[in-house]
């Protein structure tokens, strides 16, 4: 009978359901927005360009603050990432 | 650019540019070649009278020699002209639209008019001008020139005006005369163009009762239009400001927002991975793998 500990087998089942869920939601809503903004008609030129021209007045100093917690976080998650590599590896080492 | 520069003629003006061009530039040959009527219609609006042509040969050396007359018209005393009779022209179009625009002035009254511009003014009336005629001679002529009934019907239509003034109101329309923006290329149109401002006396004596009426009625829609249009296009702009307002807090709200999720499931995962890295060492530590 397999050894399986529950505890990873959740934490993995979990993370890849959710990374293909979140992954397919994104780039379907990615691409009908592109659909939409690439579409001939004169408004929707009108559109583009207006959205084009939001984005160039887009002000980080309004959330830059709440990016950095991102970016500290995602640096924190890769941390814990390779501390888990390095426990690892000392799992083989102390018990072979 | 041609549709910008028609919409600097008020009263819908801007319909005949490439006639004007073209016309202007027709040589004797081709006019031979117009229709009837359009020949009349181009005689007419160089001041001539076509119903003293009897043939088609007459009116057209008629018309070729007043283009020649014109040619050789001083600019500037045509200029002259058109600012006394308050014609809406661009300071730069050719001399034969502003031989048009001065055959369309009626008014008898010579007040403000330089000798030049009464030279050039009764040559294309078709009154005789010596080279040594000064202003009271010029003047002379021009009012023997228009006839006794034209006269009689002028003085009438004066009278009317002078009725229909006091009436409803004097107001002045002596203020300066200002040219139409230039227009680069081409001239603007031979369509009729809107009542010159003047007095309401002086539109009655010029365009009869209903005529001086009826452009003081259209000049005064056109300026309560014209303010609408410009109130209307400032609400427009303030709407549009709003609007453009609104999308900004909206977008900075959005992303506020999508940060926010974005940070809280970065916490989760964090706060996640770091149980299953004590579950981890726990595991390793006590019991083994």
């Amino acid at each position: 009978m397999p050894d399986i500990d529950l505890f990873n087998f959740f934490r993995y089942l979990l993370a890849t359901i959710v990374t293909i869920y979140a992954s397919i939601i994104t780039f379907q809503s990615l691409y009908e927005w592109y659909v939409w903004l690439a579409g001939e008609d004169r408004y929707i030129s009108l559109v583009r360009r207006y959205v084009i021209v939001h984005g160039l007045r887009l002000r980080f100093t309004s959330f830059w603050g709440d990016l950095l917690v991102c970016v500290l976080l995602c640096v924190v998650f890769l941390l814990v990432w390779r501390a888990h590599s390095i426990i690892g590896d000392l799992d083989r080492v102390l018990h072979g | 650019m041609a549709d910008d520069q028609r919409k600097m003629l008020p009263g819908g003006q801007g319909t005949g540019v490439a006639q004007m061009t073209t016309a202007g530039a027709m040589p004797a040959r081709q006019l031979q070649e117009l229709p009837r009527d359009e020949l009349e219609t181009l005689a007419e609006e160089l001041g001539l009278d076509p119903t003293r042509y009897k043939t088609l040969q007459h009116l057209v050396a008629a018309v070729h020699e007043r283009r020649q007359m014109i040619a050789s018209m001083d600019r500037e005393a045509m200029l002259d002209v058109v600012k006394w009779g308050r014609r809406p022209v661009p300071v730069n179009v050719s001399k034969e639209y502003l031989a048009q625009e001065i055959t369309r002035i009626r008014s008898m009254r010579f007040e403000g008019l330089s000798q030049r511009g009464l030279i050039a003014l009764a040559m294309l009336r078709g009154v005789r001008v010596d080279p040594g005629d000064d202003v009271p001679t010029l003047i002379r002529r021009l009012r023997k020139q228009e006839g006794f009934f034209s006269r009689l019907n002028r003085k009438r239509r004066a009278l009317i005006g002078s009725i229909v003034s006091n009436m409803i109101g004097e107001d002045s329309g002596d203020s300066d005369y200002q040219f139409l923006p230039p227009q680069p290329g081409s001239s603007p149109a031979a369509a009729p163009p809107p009542p010159r401002p003047g007095t309401i006396k002086e539109e009655i004596e010029d365009s009869g009762l209903i005529g001086g009426i009826a452009g003081r009625i259209k000049r005064s829609a056109d300026t309560y239009l014209n303010q609408k249009l410009d109130e209307i296009e400032a609400r427009i702009d303030r709407k549009l400001d709003e609007i453009d307002r609104r999308l900004a807090e909206w977008r900075d709200k959005e992303i506020a927002n999508r940060i926010r999720i974005l940070k809280i499931t970065l916490w989760a995962s964090v706060i996640v991975s770091l149980i299953s890295l004590l579950y981890f060492y726990i595991r390793v530590t006590f019991f083994g793998r």
